[in-house]
């Protein structure tokens, strides 16, 4: 019997430790489990770490990048193992993805950006100027628009839209650009979490949002092309599996990312906007919402 | 009476099976959830269980000896009530112990279908009042989740008087705005707290300022989050919870996770039984107290239950929000309503449609100025905004002498929200109007309704805070003598239109005026400034109001119960759609807020308008510029609030 520690941001992020766990049982990995979770309050994080470090866990399960970073800066030896960390070398976290060299280890959230670039293309084949909204304050935001920027190349012209805060939000009415086509949404938790206000303004001009974020599609986002945090979690099972019971290092495990992002759209919204989504994405949709 | 374990029910919330499993294991005597339809936590499709989940779940409980209620306390649309219907049916095969219902359609579902369930009002139902608990019971409520804004003594009066059944949120997050009168998320973001889809704006940031001079006022204060309200937590009270007659403990939190219930059905479960074993000998115990506060998510209250809050309920500085779930916008301006498909297609109305223009109006002079300008039916008392005063019977008189030379009828309203102080009031009033003679009564809650019909043989009407979506909710007002409904302000032009073709009780629509965000119990200005309102009076007679930080100003207005109303920052004008919306036995005005030449102007106004749409419907057309001009002399900008949306979700 193993004792493993979970640490957890936010219930977002519910289904990868449901995924963990579950993966966990199909490799009967037996396992207690003594679980944290900090509700949203990222400075609590530390604290619930070190009590994790306290009870001589066999592994850490960390949900974000901030619980990762909390369970990597505790000054013991215990295996971590992360999801979802959109880049885990710019935060520190690993040397590289193939090597990470150190006690952490993990499944990335990240979508490649040339395949979210293609959804884009394939849901409205119309979009000629694509806006991009992201929080400056978020280094998660910075690296995928970074990556999007890169992958958009001349596909579509590219506007961008920062906030510094969340009250950004509010005056976007403001700051929105009215000649674009289609909103696109790097991940990034204020972004993510105030989204009903962005596609407040959006609706208005009747712009259409990309999202990365799955809950958003529920929400009045008409798609996204997301990595399954049920099989991000499964994924860190099968390292926990190699670090617990094949005894490798995991130093030497290496990231793992999505190699199948899902399909997410919402019918509702596009019917709104006067949207016809192409049918072949409808086939390939994990979940069309009404 | 002696207590034993059955005296008291810990009831928990269960979002997912692992919950359900862990609350029960943890001590949990009830449990209640939802399921995938109709119900108050729809945001996150996860945490709620399909039909064939609740049947298993319904078994599990059972063969613990833990009793399961489902929430379908959802308002509903036209358009739901057949879903609604099936829904009714299958739970009825599961038979959980109770179903906890807010629209009053449902309790006339639940006859029509002969459903045998149990049901509990949930808190969105609002009831602060004896009287609307006789009523309820007669539509077979067993028990009722009571507002958050009952003190403990008033609940014990309550159940003494009426032997129902109370249900207490005693744990977890809490609304600041009386429940099920909270229309700030539905009307601006057409996601509404009362289906379930709350995007908290009570949690924005705001500067409290002077409405008038628009001085801030808050520089030094502490802190931008005016309504964070905190968690409440009565762990440190269970004895007088339990000694208040509270049946039901209940513990809010239907999207946390199995380790956070776990934590508090345990805790609440320890003490229960200890308090109970030996009440006289009982000691809170600190050891488990310091874990669940450490352990908390936000800071704790007691909310109402010792007495009405201060500035210590609110959580100012933000700081241990747990998330946000929307930020501040431009409220939506008057020509942003979504395209009408039907607007081409005129409405089949006989000619003899004659429908009245009413007036709410705040004063006698304002009352004239209604008069003249052309409204069939005036609105005075209830609630009245500082500094204006409460109507006397002597006002009422008068105000009946006028409106007769006018050939225009006098309502007399009544308060939003009755407690045991209002209701005692109204019963003097509806006595002394039965002899005044006005042309009828407003109603705003099953209460009062109840209170109207007992005390006067005058004509019953019904206001927008019933909350009416559907035509079956208007049958239930309509047997229980109302005359009219008002629609919910929540509803949008189609939902509107879809209730003026099934409903069988004339409907009356809002359609222009500055309409409520939230009803408060709360002294906001007092909270956030720190004076003390007792030897400050004239304070509550100044405009306050709230800056978001989308620059909207939202005014509050301070009535005489001391109650603090939250108006959104544009007033609702529906004139560009008024021909849309043909059907409606009456349009209000609601101008308590405004000048008696506003409101001069507005009812000279919408009575052209509404004599030429009936006139000659097939040719009327709306000029753009008669908005413009309101606007003009409008103390706010003009919004379209829910109509907005296609449909209110």
């Amino acid at each position: 019997m193993f004792h493993i520690g979970i640490l957890q941001l936010t219930q977002n992020l519910d289904d990868a430790v449901r995924g963990f766990k579950q993966g966990l049982k199909e490799l009967s990995v037996e396992a207690d489990f003594h679980y944290f979770n900090a509700d949203g309050n990222i400075n609590e994080l530390p604290k619930l770490a070190q009590e994790l470090a306290e009870l001589n866990v066999d592994l850490i399960f960390a949900c974000s990048t901030p619980a990762a970073k909390a369970a990597g800066n505790l000054v013991t030896n215990i295996p971590v193992l992360f999801t979802p960390v959109f880049d885990p070398i710019s935060v520190n976290l690993v040397d590289n993805l193939e090597f990470p060299g150190g006690k952490l280890t993990g499944m990335s959230g990240m979508v490649n950006a040339d395949d979210k670039v293609k959804f884009i293309q394939e849901l409205l084949p119309n979009v000629k100027r694509l806006g991009m909204l992201y929080h400056t304050e978020d280094s998660n935001s910075l690296i995928e628009a970074s990556n999007f920027r890169k992958a958009v190349t001349d596909k579509f012209a590219l506007s961008e839209l920062t906030i510094t805060c969340k009250e950004d939000i509010s005056l976007l009415t403001e700051t929105l650009p009215q000649d674009i086509d289609a909103l696109f949404l790097p991940i990034g938790r204020i972004i993510e979490e105030n989204f009903a206000s962005i596609a407040y303004y959006t609706d208005a001009i009747d712009v259409p949002i990309i999202t990365s974020h799955a809950p958003n599609v529920v929400l009045g986002s008409l798609g996204a092309l997301v990595a399954n945090h049920a099989m991000l979690g499964k994924a860190c099972a099968k390292q926990a599996h190699q670090i617990l019971i094949e005894g490798k290092d995991v130093k030497a495990i290496p990231v793992g990312i999505t190699d199948k992002p899902e399909i997410l759209l919402n019918a509702f919204v596009a019917d709104n906007l006067g949207i016809e989504i192409p049918a072949s994405l409808l086939a390939k949709a994990t979940e069309v919402y009404e | 009476m002696l207590l034993t374990r059955k005296s008291v029910e810990l009831l928990a919330p269960v979002g997912t099976w692992e919950v359900l499993e862990v609350a029960i294991a943890a001590g949990a005597d009830a449990v209640y959830l939802g399921g995938k339809r109709f119900n108050m936590r729809m945001h996150r499709t996860d945490t709620n269980f399909d039909d064939k989940m609740l049947k298993q779940a319904i078994e599990y409980a059972h063969k613990h000896n833990v009793k399961l209620y489902i929430t379908i306390n959802n308002l509903l649309s036209d358009r739901e009530i057949e879903p609604m219907r099936d829904y009714l049916k299958y739970l009825e095969t599961i038979q959980p112990d109770a179903l906890l219902v807010q629209d009053l359609a449902v309790l006339e579902l639940v006859k029509e279908l002969h459903i045998t369930i149990p049901l509990h009002t949930s808190v969105m139902m609002n009831t602060h009042n004896e009287h609307a608990i006789h009523k309820l019971k007669e539509y077979g409520i067993t028990r009722i989740v009571v507002g958050r804004e009952m003190t403990l003594p008033q609940l014990s009066l309550f159940r003494e008087r009426t032997g129902i059944e109370v249900e207490y949120f005693m744990h977890g997050d809490m609304c600041i705005s009386q429940s099920g009168q909270c229309y700030h998320s539905g009307i601006l973001f057409g996601q509404s707290g009362n289906r379930g889809r709350c995007l908290k704006p009570c949690r924005w940031a705001f500067k409290l300022i002077n409405e008038d001079t628009k001085e801030v006022l808050d520089e030094n204060g502490p802190g931008p989050y005016k309504l964070a309200l905190k968690d409440m937590c009565m762990y440190r009270n269970i004895p007088e919870l339990i000694q208040a007659g509270v049946h039901s403990f209940k513990i809010e939190g239907r999207m946390r996770t199995a380790a956070f219930v776990e934590r508090i059905v345990k805790t609440y479960r320890k003490a229960i039984d200890s308090y109970i074993a030996d009440p006289a000998g009982y000691v809170t115990n600190e050891t488990d107290w310091q874990d669940l506060y450490e352990n908390r998510s936000r800071d704790f209250s007691t909310c109402f239950a010792l007495g009405k809050p201060d500035a210590s309920a609110i959580g100012f500085t933000g700081e241990r929000e747990p998330r946000f779930f929307s930020q501040a916008v431009k409220e939506a301006s008057v020509d942003s309503m979504v395209p009408m498909k039907d607007t081409q297609q005129a409405t089949l109305i006989a000619d003899t449609y004659k429908p009245m223009l009413s007036v709410r109006v705040a004063d006698i002079t304002s009352l004239k100025s209604a008069c003249e300008n052309g409204a069939n039916v005036v609105y005075v008392g209830g609630e009245a905004f500082k500094p204006h005063k409460a109507w006397t019977l002597a006002d009422i008189k008068e105000a009946i002498s006028i409106t007769k030379k006018y050939n225009a009828k006098l309502i007399v309203t009544t308060p939003r929200a009755t407690m045991e102080r209002e209701c005692s009031e109204l019963e003097q009033l509806f006595t002394a109007l039965n002899e005044i003679k006005p042309d009828g009564v407003m109603v705003s809650n099953m209460g009062s309704l109840n209170l109207a019909k007992k005390f006067t043989s005058l004509p019953i009407q019904t206001d927008f805070s019933f909350n009416t979506f559907n035509h079956l909710a208007a049958k239930l007002l309509k047997d229980n003598g109302s005359v009219m409904a008002t629609t919910s302000l929540e509803a949008t032009y189609a939902q509107i239109k879809e209730l003026l073709t099934t409903s069988q009780l004339p409907i009356e629509i809002i359609i222009h005026g500055p309409i409520e965000a939230m009803l408060l119990d709360h002294n906001l200005p007092a909270m956030s400034l720190g004076y003390n309102p007792l030897e400050n009076p004239d304070m509550c007679d100044k405009h306050f109001a709230l800056l978001d930080t989308a620059n909207e100003i939202h005014p509050i207005r301070i009535d005489q119960y001391g109650r603090n109303h939250i108006l959104f920052a544009k007033d609702l004008c529906l004139l560009p759609y008024l021909v849309n919306l043909a059907g409606a036995a009456s349009y209000r005005i609601e101008a308590q807020h405004y000048t008696p030449e506003l409101v001069g102007v507005l009812t000279k106004t919408y009575r052209g308008e509404l004599d030429k749409l009936t006139n000659d419907l097939q040719n009327y057309q709306y000029d753009k510029t008669i908005a413009e001009k309101i606007a003009k002399v409008s103390p706010r900008e003009l919004g379209v609030g829910a109509f907005r949306y296609r449909i209110s979700r």
